[in-house]
């Protein structure tokens, strides 16, 4: 199949694109140029460009939407205008699929912007005929994760830490190796098609949890003290300060964190069975920037 | 979606209290699964904090949960979610340790899913809890008000709460 994959360079790209080019035609989307792939067409583009857009799914089939723009003031708008272009784009092209990843959560009514917008995203790219296949996941376990990077930052810099309540909400972290799996495994599935999908890796643990046994994997015991009042301002402002995450990243993905991230449902888990890697497993990944070895989970 | 709505409670022969409130469903709300069984629990406590408006919130760590008061007060502790699955039943259920709201250590809650002939029953049930503010054996009625007018109602509201936060997340 010829495939298209916006945000091809980003964190979940990277991990999902090697799974695809071996059986797939891909055309890999980003908005930085790329060096030459062998069996990939690289298209720079930028997904909130109607032109760049039409170009990238000319022909496609199935159409990958990983694209965020996290980080910018009015993320909700850029994030709205991508998605409609996409699916316009996809429709115009005659695509089969369009394949999404969302936010676990973000149908809460409680939830955060940044869950909001993951949450429209989805609503924009369905707004279209062609039928959309969402995976909803937690925090992603993996290198370039900001999520993840911004705990491990926190865990290597500070020897205690006052830590707001949102370190109790329950999460269930995922791999970034198998968010790549389960993405690459709806790829023309005719079971998935018009679906949405919660991915949850195989433990729910708090972030404090979290926090906890990422300083383990790092041989650090840090001081975690807990406090009722820190606002997601405050905390964003911190970890400016003391991580090397930019705030407007940061706030964002904090007030997404009183929010439980947990999955209702295990129906990708049944369709696409495979054994979900370790908390401990996948962040000892990536803190050592180790891939697990070759396909022997099944 | 929702019908048949019931609640009640009695005190047992222990002295202790049973609160149980239950609704109908045309269409299950939650998967009969580990997933479904967790998100009974967590959905229980959210309607928890969205009834108080945030003055209650539990929070989790490894050894279980409790359920705080403005960040502070520590009203009710729980031992970790125990969670049953099967085709006919799905359940989360929480023993009850301790903390103010209890006299003492023991009791529990229990939410849940049942297949009931064509339909599903859900449910909330609080079972052999000794409420710290319900009369003793032998007090006068008063000494009760707090919990008859006060917390009693609460379990009530807060379920109903619940439920529909089920069914509207539930998408049905």
């Amino acid at each position: 199949m010829r495939i298209a994959v916006f945000g091809a360079t980003g964190v979940v790209g990277r991990a999902l694109v090697p799974l695809l080019t071996a059986e797939h035609e891909l055309v890999a989307v980003s908005r930085s140029a790329h060096e030459a792939v062998p069996g990939i067409r690289w298209v720079e583009g930028d997904a909130s460009s109607t032109e760049d857009v039409a170009r990238a799914v000319e022909g496609v089939e199935v159409v990958y939407y990983l694209v965020h723009s996290l980080g910018s003031p009015d993320f909700e708008r850029q994030d709205r205008v991508a998605a409609e272009n996409v699916a316009t784009a996809s429709e115009h092209a005659g695509a089969g699929q369009i394949v999404y990843l969302g936010g676990l959560g973000d149908d809460d009514p409680t939830a955060s912007p940044h869950l909001r917008s993951r949450r429209e995203t989805g609503e924009r790219l369905a707004a279209g005929s062609v039928p959309v296949t969402t995976l909803r996941a937690a925090m992603i376990v993996g290198k370039g994760s900001a999520a993840f990077d911004t705990i491990v930052a926190l865990v290597d810099r500070l020897p205690a830490m006052i830590m707001p309540s949102w370190v109790s909400t329950p999460t269930q972290p995922i791999a970034l190796d198998d968010v790549g799996r389960y993405l690459a495994g709806v790829c023309g599935n005719a079971a998935a098609l018009g679906q949405s999908f919660d991915v949850g890796g195989p433990e729910v643990m708090t972030y404090r949890q979290m926090i906890e046994r990422i300083a383990r994997l790092r041989g650090r015991r840090p001081r975690l003290i807990e406090v009722p009042v820190l606002t997601p301002q405050l905390s964003s402002l911190w970890l400016h300060l003391v991580t090397p995450v930019n705030a407007s990243v940061a706030r964002p993905l904090i007030e997404g964190l009183k929010n439980p991230t947990i999955a209702r449902e295990e129906r990708l888990r049944r369709l696409l069975p495979f054994e979900l890697t370790p908390f401990d497993e996948a962040a000892e990944q990536a803190l050592t920037g180790g891939v697990r070895g070759g396909g022997a989970r099944d | 979606m929702l019908h048949s709505w019931e609640a009640n409670e009695r005190v047992l022969d222990s002295g202790a209290f049973e609160s149980r409130q239950r609704v109908l469903a045309r269409e299950p709300l939650v998967e009969h699964s580990e997933s479904g069984a967790r998100w009974l629990g967590l959905a229980y406590w959210q309607a928890v904090g969205g009834f108080t408006r945030g003055g209650v919130r539990a929070r989790w760590g490894a050894d279980g949960g409790r359920l705080v008061l403005l960040g502070g007060a520590r009203l009710l502790s729980f031992s970790p979610a125990e969670l049953v699955w099967s085709d006919d039943l799905v359940s989360c259920r929480y023993s009850i340790r301790g903390g103010l709201l209890a006299l003492r250590a023991g009791g529990s809650v229990t939410l849940a899913q049942r297949r009931a002939a064509d339909e599903v029953e859900l449910s909330v049930v609080v079972d052999e809890y000794v409420p710290r503010l319900a009369a003793r054996a032998g007090a006068p009625w008063w000494t009760g008000a707090l919990y008859a007018k006060g917390q009693s109602p609460f379990h009530a509201a807060v379920s109903r709460r619940y439920f529909d936060l089920l069914a509207a997340r539930s998408g049905a």
